[in-house]
């Protein structure tokens, strides 16, 4: 679904991302780990188009999609929910799924329309329950909790209806059993879309629990990948990661 | 456009040395208000929009000191003190409170005050202009003649103070203490703060500075001419052409940009008479368009 | 009244009608020429306001330089009115001035914008305010057409439309009201539409926009477009009013003007800065009338409103009703 072909980007004389290159099956779920400073938020940027590539290629199935900008890959079918929150503070819960919807349809040049009484209000309900935003749907974004911002920010990459969805850290900040809500619904969003999924994440348990396939990141290039049972296994990541700097 | 005008006076020394004297004094005094609004910004992020009051401010009490004591000296000085003070408390009670706020409420406060001073001058000094406090005796003298061009000697004597101004604040910000920590402060407030550095004090001093600087400008120029309210409205807009094109916050970029200003303005007044302000204005427009940061400022 | 409870285009259009009505009840009932003249004046000043507001509420742009774009009504509109076009227009001369003014002011509006939305922040800021300097250089400049620092002096003709003639006070009192209603109605539309959402959302995040597949330029544009043209047709309605156009109009702080009107009503509410409009007029006539020193009174009571209230009174109100 997602095919990355030998990706490379340096900042200033410093490799962030080197030679990196994975296939994403469709409708599947993957993981990204890796150290602090290992490239993961880079990688994320460069297939979306947010920063441009020094070298390789990136298809959305058999279509290539390099050197194209942020916006025309999202329309591709790539979207993303960011590791910092990134929503919309002003707005309500519907309001912002709904302006997400109409972004999507280039619907945001009607001026002839009301965006209160706008027929989006249907699909708007649909992708807040799918997110578990029924409850806060009228909440303005500022004062949603922590958790709420999270899924919001990820309820506006699924309005989005993507093939891919990236997800960069989404328990970011959570304690453990908050995490696990999260990664619960994560799954099940999952399940229900069929979309292909690739995240970020922390915390082991998780990956290992979540992910149909792991790929482990160290600066800036995949030091392997595999099944959770293999990655557990493998020497290489042992000593880099688990085995040595386990925080 | 009278292209030929320009033509006939680059070639005529005469014309040119004293068009360029002319403009090094217009850029020089521009400089001295200019560097301490950029230094205000670059320091405390907030454009003071009432700096041209302070420079009011400062013609004002020059003015008022001239005429109680006579001595052209001491109501520079004291005038410019005056302004620094006026300052500081303008910063303590009314700037320090909208730090954090945004751009619009920083911009309103300060053309309140504007508002504010613009008239409290008239209800102190009275509507009518005041009478330049004149040239001290020292400077009245012929005017002196280079290449038949005429050039006062009280021009001169305000290039060289200005230039020492300059000097004197370059100084100040490379090789003292305060000048690392005021540099510091521009680029990471928090981290002074947490090295146990006063930064309200800091930031106080600077916006003292600032204001002296710029009621020393007014002082000296309630020496060439006419004292009145709202003569500072069209100094802080050229103030701010400066500071945009010399890179906000870069004090060599504004001794840079006032050079360049002074220049345009003296040779635009014999190549388009009428177009002399437009002039400046579009460099300013092709400044932010090709170079936003000015031409010394940092790419953010 | 299940009617007007539904925010919808019939809705503010049959209100705005209401009100419109309304003030003409009120011409009748109060005479005086004075309150006529502030009625007149707080819609076209409220007018250009709300048209910055668009900028600085909506799109959280803090345009300086609004003014080079009422000032370019104000310019269109008396040239064209002092042209031989009039002649052979005659009764069309008004209206035909006013779209032109619309039109030159959006086309203006157009050129700075394309460049100027390109920066952020305070650059913008100060670009918006070059180019106003800059128009302001050179109305002063072209004297042989535009009289230079005099303004447009010798006044121009006002025939008679439609059986609306601005030379009568009733009648350019009607007529300017009922024109900014309409304008405000539209505005309204447009503030309300998907298109206004785009505006709130590039205010809140304009990083985010670019990962929903949405281009935040063309979005800044179209509304810098549209806010130039509305203070357009506010500053050919100003030349109507005085006959003329002057140079002030288009120096800085005529755009600190509708700053003002913006932090006194509220930015956050749409009908905020024809409040604060209000208010500086009321202000404006009550302080004028009783002492010199206009200036020390308005820069205290903006900072009453700047450290006190912190918020524009409308925005206040609203906040203080909705809270229950």
């Amino acid at each position: 679904m997602l095919k990355l072909d030998k990706l490379s980007k340096s900042f200033g004389g410093i490799l962030a991302t080197d030679d990196v290159s994975l296939e994403l099956k469709p409708n599947s779920i993957n993981a990204v780990i890796g150290p602090n400073g290992a490239g993961k938020t880079t990688l994320f940027n460069l297939i979306t188009g947010k920063i441009s590539l020094d070298k390789g290629q990136i298809f959305i199935g058999n279509k290539n999609i390099t050197n194209l900008t942020e916006s025309e890959i999202t329309h591709l079918g790539v979207a993303r929910a960011f590791q910092i929150t990134n929503i919309f503070p002003t707005l309500s819960v519907k309001d912002s799924i709904k302006v997400a919807l109409l972004a999507k349809q280039h619907g945001l040049n009607n001026m002839w329309n009301r965006f209160k009484t706008h027929s989006i209000n249907n699909k708007a309900e649909i992708i807040a329950k799918l997110s578990g935003l029924t409850k806060s749907y009228d909440t303005i974004s500022s004062e949603l909790s922590h958790g709420d911002q999270k899924l919001l920010d990820i309820a506006l990459a699924l309005a989005l209806k993507p093939k891919v969805l990236l997800l960069d850290e989404p328990t970011a900040g959570m304690g453990p059993e908050e995490r696990w809500k999260m990664i619960d619904r994560i799954q099940k969003l999952w399940k229900k879309t069929k979309m292909t999924v690739l995240f970020i994440e922390h915390d082991m348990d998780i990956v290992f629990d979540t992910a149909q396939n792991i790929y482990v990141l160290q600066q800036g290039s995949i030091i392997a990948e595999g099944t959770p049972k293999e990655i557990k296994n493998n020497k290489k990541v042992i000593e880099a990661y688990l085995g040595g700097g386990k925080k | 456009m009278e292209i030929f005008a320009l033509l006939d006076c680059i070639i005529s020394p005469a014309c040119l040395l004293s068009q360029a004297a002319g403009g090094l004094k217009i850029g020089m005094l521009l400089f001295l208000v200019a560097s301490g609004l950029t230094l205000v910004f670059g320091v405390l992020g907030v454009i003071n929009f009432a700096h041209g009051a302070l420079y009011m401010l400062g013609a004002y009490f020059s003015w008022q000191i001239m005429s109680i004591t006579g001595h052209f000296g001491l109501s520079v000085i004291l005038g410019a003190l005056g302004v620094g003070i006026f300052g500081l408390l303008f910063e303590r009670i009314l700037i320090s409170r909208v730090y954090n706020a945004d751009l619009l409420v920083q911009i309103l406060l300060c053309y309140s005050v504007v508002l504010i001073l613009d008239d409290l001058v008239m209800i102190i000094w009275g509507d009518e202009f005041l009478s330049s406090v004149g040239v001290p005796e020292v400077f009245q003298v012929p005017p002196l003649f280079i290449f038949d061009a005429i050039i006062p000697p009280f021009h001169l004597a305000i290039i060289s103070m200005s230039f020492i101004v300059g000097l004197i604040l370059w100084f100040i910000m490379t090789k003292t203490r305060f000048g690392r920590l005021v540099r510091a402060a521009a680029v990471n407030p928090k981290m002074l703060e947490a090295l146990g550095i006063n930064i309200n004090l800091l930031r106080a001093c600077v916006f003292m500075l600032g204001s002296f600087l710029a009621g020393l400008g007014g002082a000296l120029a309630a020496s060439v001419g006419s004292v009145v309210s709202g003569m500072g409205n069209s100094i802080i807009i050229e103030s701010f052409i400066v500071t945009v094109i010399g890179g906000m916050g870069s004090i060599s970029g504004a001794f840079l940009a006032s050079l360049i200003i002074g220049m345009a303005r003296s040779f635009g007044a014999v190549a388009m008479p009428l177009f002399t302000d437009g002039l400046m204005f579009l460099i300013m427009v092709l400044v932010l368009v090709l170079r936003p940061q000015g031409l010394m400022g940092n790419k953010k | 009244m299940l009617f007007l409870n539904k925010d919808n285009f019939q809705r503010d259009v049959f209100l705005g009608l209401l009100v419109w009505l309304i003030l003409i009840m009120f011409y009748f009932i109060f005479p005086d020429p004075g309150i006529h003249d502030i009625i007149q004046k707080v819609f076209i000043l409220g007018l250009f306001a709300m048209s910055l507001n668009i900028l600085i509420g909506y799109l959280g742009l803090i345009a300086f330089g609004h003014a080079a774009f009422f000032a370019s009504g104000a310019y269109t509109l008396g040239l064209f009115l002092q042209s031989d076009f009039v002649s052979n227009l005659a009764s069309f001369s008004i209206p035909v001035a006013m779209l032109l003014a619309v039109l030159v002011s959006g086309i203006l509006a157009t050129l700075i914008g394309a460049i100027c939305i390109r920066l952020k922040d305070i650059y913008f800021s100060f670009l918006t305010l070059a180019f106003q300097m800059l128009i302001y250089s050179i109305i002063l400049a072209l004297v042989n057409i535009t009289g230079g620092d005099q303004g447009l002096m010798g006044g121009f003709p006002k025939p008679p439309f439609l059986g609306i003639n601005l030379g009568k006070p009733f009648d350019f009192y009607a007529f300017t009201i009922f024109i900014s209603i309409i304008t405000i109605v539209i505005l309204r539309q447009i503030i309300e539409s998907p298109f206004g959402y785009g505006l709130r959302m590039i205010r809140d995040n304009s990083e985010r926009p670019a990962a929903l597949g949405f281009s935040n330029q063309k979005h800044k544009l179209i509304a810098f477009i549209i806010a130039g043209s509305i203070a357009g047709l506010a500053g050919s309605l100003q030349a109507l009013l005085d006959v003329g156009a002057y140079p002030e109009w288009a120096f800085w702080s005529k755009s600190a003007e509708p700053l003002f009107m913006i932090l006194l009503g509220g930015m956050h509410s749409f009908l905020g800065p024809l409040m604060g409009a209000l208010i500086f007029e009321i202000l404006n006539d009550f302080v004028t009338a009783n002492t010199r020193y206009y200036g020390l009174v308005l820069g205290l009571v903006i900072l009453c409103f700047v450290l006190g209230l912190k918020k524009g009174l409308l925005d206040w109100i609203l906040i203080k009703f909705n809270r229950k």
